[in-house]
This record gives C-alpha cells, sequence and structure tokens, in this order.
C-alpha cells in the first residue's frame, strides 16, 4: 500500500503531472540554459538535488513551521542548498562553474522547487516528500535535455561538445540565442499535449 | 492570563526564536563547507589564471593543475602588473587586459614578443559572451590566431583570414567579434604603459 502510494508519487512528475510540459514551471531556466547538453544536465541535476533535500527538509519541520512565516522558511533552506550546489561546483567542478555562471544562484528562483514545497512537501512525510522532489527534478531534467539535444545540434552541429554533423551543415544560430529555446519549448510542449496527453479540447 | 502568554509567545515570539534558529543553521552549514573548500577554490582560480598566462605566452605544460604550476614556476617571472618570461630565446611579456564585450567585461592575458608589438599569444579569462556565438572567442583556432601578428588588426569573414594584421571573425558574433578587436587593438599600448611605464 505504501509502497504503491511512494510509486504513483514517484511517477506522476514524469508524466501527467511533469513540471514543465504540463504544470509549466521552471521555464526560465528551460530557455536560458539549454543550448548545450553538458550546462543543462549540471544544472538540472542542481535543481534535482535542490527540489528533492528541501522538500524533504522542510518536510520534516512542517509541523513546528509557523505558517505566517512559512515563505520565509522555506527561503532560506533552498537557498541553503543552492549555495551548497554553488561552493561544490566551484571547488570541484571549476570550468563548469565558470560556464553555467550566474545560473547556478538562480536555481534558486526556479518554480518547481519552491511549487513542490507548497504544494506537497508541507503536507506529507519526508520520504514522499524526498521521492516527490526528486521525481519532480527528474521530470525537469528528461524535458530539459531533450531541449538541449535538439539545440546543441541544430545550433552548433554537435552534441556534448563533439562535432556530430559534418562540414557541410550551416549551424541554425537562432537555436543557440534564446529565440531557439522558445520555439523548442512551444513545439514540445504542443507535441506532447497533443500526441503523448491528447489533451481534450475546450469547446 | 497563561493563555494571554501562550498566544503571545507562540504569534510573536515563537516565529522569530525559530526563523533565527533556521537562519543561524543555514549560515553555519554554508560557511562551513565555503571555509572547508576555499583552498581548493582559490587554487582553482589561480590556476586557471596561470594557465592563460602560459597560453598566452606560448609556453607549453602538462594539462593539469599539477603540470600548470611546474609550467609556472620554470618559466614565468611574475613582475609588478605583468608576468615575463624567463628560458625563452627571447624575453616576451603578457599582460592582463580587460574591457566590455557584448554582454559583460571580457578579460585577457595578452602575451608580446620583447618588441612589445608582435603578439606572441592571446588567452581568455573570463567572458560572458552568448553561448555558441560570440563564446566561441575561447575556441583555441581564434586565439591562436593572433600568434606572431601586429595589431592594428582587421576582422574579416570566417575562414579568409591570411594577411599579416587579418583576423577572422566570428560568424554570428559581429558584435563581439568588434568588441574583441577595439580590446587587443588598444593591448600594445597597454602592455607598453604597464611593462616600460611609457
Amino acid at each position: 500500500m505504501a509502497k504503491s502510494a511512494l510509486k504513483k508519487t514517484f511517477l506522476t512528475p514524469l508524466g501527467k503531472e511533469n513540471p514543465v510540459f504540463v504544470q509549466i514551471l521552471g521555464i526560465c531556466s528551460t530557455l536560458a540554459v539549454t543550448n548545450k547538453l553538458q550546462n543543462t544536465l549540471v544544472m538540472t541535476l542542481g535543481v534535482m538535488f535542490t527540489t528533492a533535500l528541501s522538500s524533504w527538509t522542510l518536510s520534516l519541520m512542517r509541523n513546528r513551521i509557523p505558517s505566517r512565516i512559512r515563505m520565509m522558511v522555506e527561503t532560506m533552506v533552498i537557498a541553503t542548498y543552492v549555495i551548497i550546489v554553488d561552493i561544490v561546483l566551484k571547488a570541484f567542478y571549476p570550468d563548469m562553474w565558470k560556464q553555467l555562471g550566474p545560473y547556478v544562484g538562480l536555481i534558486i528562483t526556479n518554480c518547481i522547487v519552491m511549487g513542490r514545497v507548497e504544494a506537497f512537501a508541507l503536507q506529507n512525510k519526508p520520504l514522499a516528500s524526498l521521492v516527490d522532489g526528486l521525481a519532480s527534478g527528474l521530470g525537469y531534467t528528461y524535458v530539459l535535455m531533450a531541449i538541449a539535444f535538439v539545440r546543441e545540434l541544430l545550433g552548433t552541429g554537435s552534441l556534448w561538445g563533439y562535432r556530430i554533423l559534418g562540414t557541410w551543415w550551416t549551424n541554425w544560430s537562432i537555436m543557440v540565442m534564446p529565440p531557439g529555446g522558445f520555439f523548442m519549448l512551444a513545439i514540445f510542449i504542443w507535441v506532447v499535449r497533443e500526441i503523448v496527453l491528447k489533451e481534450k479540447k475546450h469547446v | 492570563m497563561s493563555n494571554k502568554s501562550d498566544s503571545f509567545f507562540s504569534k510573536r515570539l515563537y516565529p522569530l526564536l525559530f526563523m533565527l534558529l533556521v537562519t543561524v543553521v543555514c549560515i553555519l552549514a554554508t560557511s562551513g563547507l565555503y571555509l572547508g573548500t576555499q583552498t581548493k577554490a582559490l587554487a582553482n582560480e589561480l590556476s586557471f589564471t596561470r594557465k592563460a598566462v602560459l597560453d598566452a605566452a606560448q609556453i607549453s605544460y602538462q594539462a593539469s593543475q599539477a603540470g600548470i604550476e611546474q609550467a609556472f614556476t620554470t618559466s614565468i617571472i611574475e613582475q609588478d602588473g605583468y608576468y615575463e618570461t624567463t628560458g625563452t630565446a627571447s624575453k616576451r611579456y603578457v599582460v592582463p587586459l580587460e574591457g566590455p564585450g557584448l554582454w559583460g567585461k571580457i578579460s585577457l592575458m595578452v602575451g608580446f614578443e620583447d618588441d612589445m608589438t608582435t603578439f606572441s599569444g592571446v588567452a581568455i579569462v573570463s567572458q560572458n559572451e552568448t553561448p555558441g556565438l560570440g563564446a566561441r572567442i575561447e575556441e583555441a583556432w581564434f586565439t591562436a590566431q593572433f600568434q606572431g601578428k601586429r595589431a592594428p588588426f582587421s576582422m574579416v569573414e570566417e575562414g579568409t583570414a591570411d594577411a599579416d594584421n587579418e583576423i577572422d571573425a566570428i560568424t554570428g558574433a559581429t558584435r563581439t567579434s568588434e568588441y574583441f578587436k577595439t580590446l587587443v587593438d588598444q593591448a600594445p599600448s597597454t602592455a607598453k604603459l604597464i611593462v616600460r611605464g611609457q
């Protein structure tokens, strides 16, 4: 019983409650970091780490947090985890840290993190909250990786920094610039909702 | 009475104390981690600058922190505001340089032969240009072009540079290329000012 509930908690953010293409959360970073697979992966891992652990931590404290100051507490905890990601990257992956620049710090403004805390962690047990945060991060990760795959391939002719397409390929510069992110995200949401989720039309 | 103090405590004092406690715990955790990794972070930064100096001076090194360190200590002398090489056929000078790019500051290390006019190399320390377009100034083919050339440069279409002062611009990053040209064009005079004080 408990196991199947956890499984459901894990699976919904991956599919029909996906934070990006269903809840439309965390869009700013979707547009900003998806022009290279490598950066995208590190960024999404950072988001996954932050979402999972802040959900877990805040769920542990949920019965003690005075509801009037809960947003302050949430921000404080989330900011702490984001700074941890930043410090660890700076110390152990300096090249990656340099490339991501300000985006790591901006994880804190990612709506998925606070959204999952408010909507889930404050009403559920720590383990379930951890699973929910992790799955939401994972749901975010695969959508962003899919978008980054197309943008890097078409925009620079390479994948993961390695040249895939020959010299005959003319780079679609628009793909690596912010508008490319808008186009790809819109197309992605449209295709998924239309074909996979078969969303009913409002008449 | 007790009811009243209860409500004062739970309404006013408790939230304050709770927030204070959370803040202190969070600050302790982050500053502990910061202090714990500080030496490593500083070493990374230093190694990054040194790598740029070596690149600009055209001195080869093994691509690891230890390799960079070793090459730097054997062939570079750090002077006030600039670097000079030792053990090369003729002295080379490396000066730090920074200026505006399209989105933010571009910081460079620019190396010169001992005539202070011919470039021995250019290396990017930090930049904030458009990834995939302007950020390609970091790619080796772009920075390698400056070796043995003299300012003022003229930016030509990507893949067509052949004269002594021609540099391939980056397709799709005209503005970044122009900012970069402005920056390297003023490099010789800045370098002379720093190294010789004239």
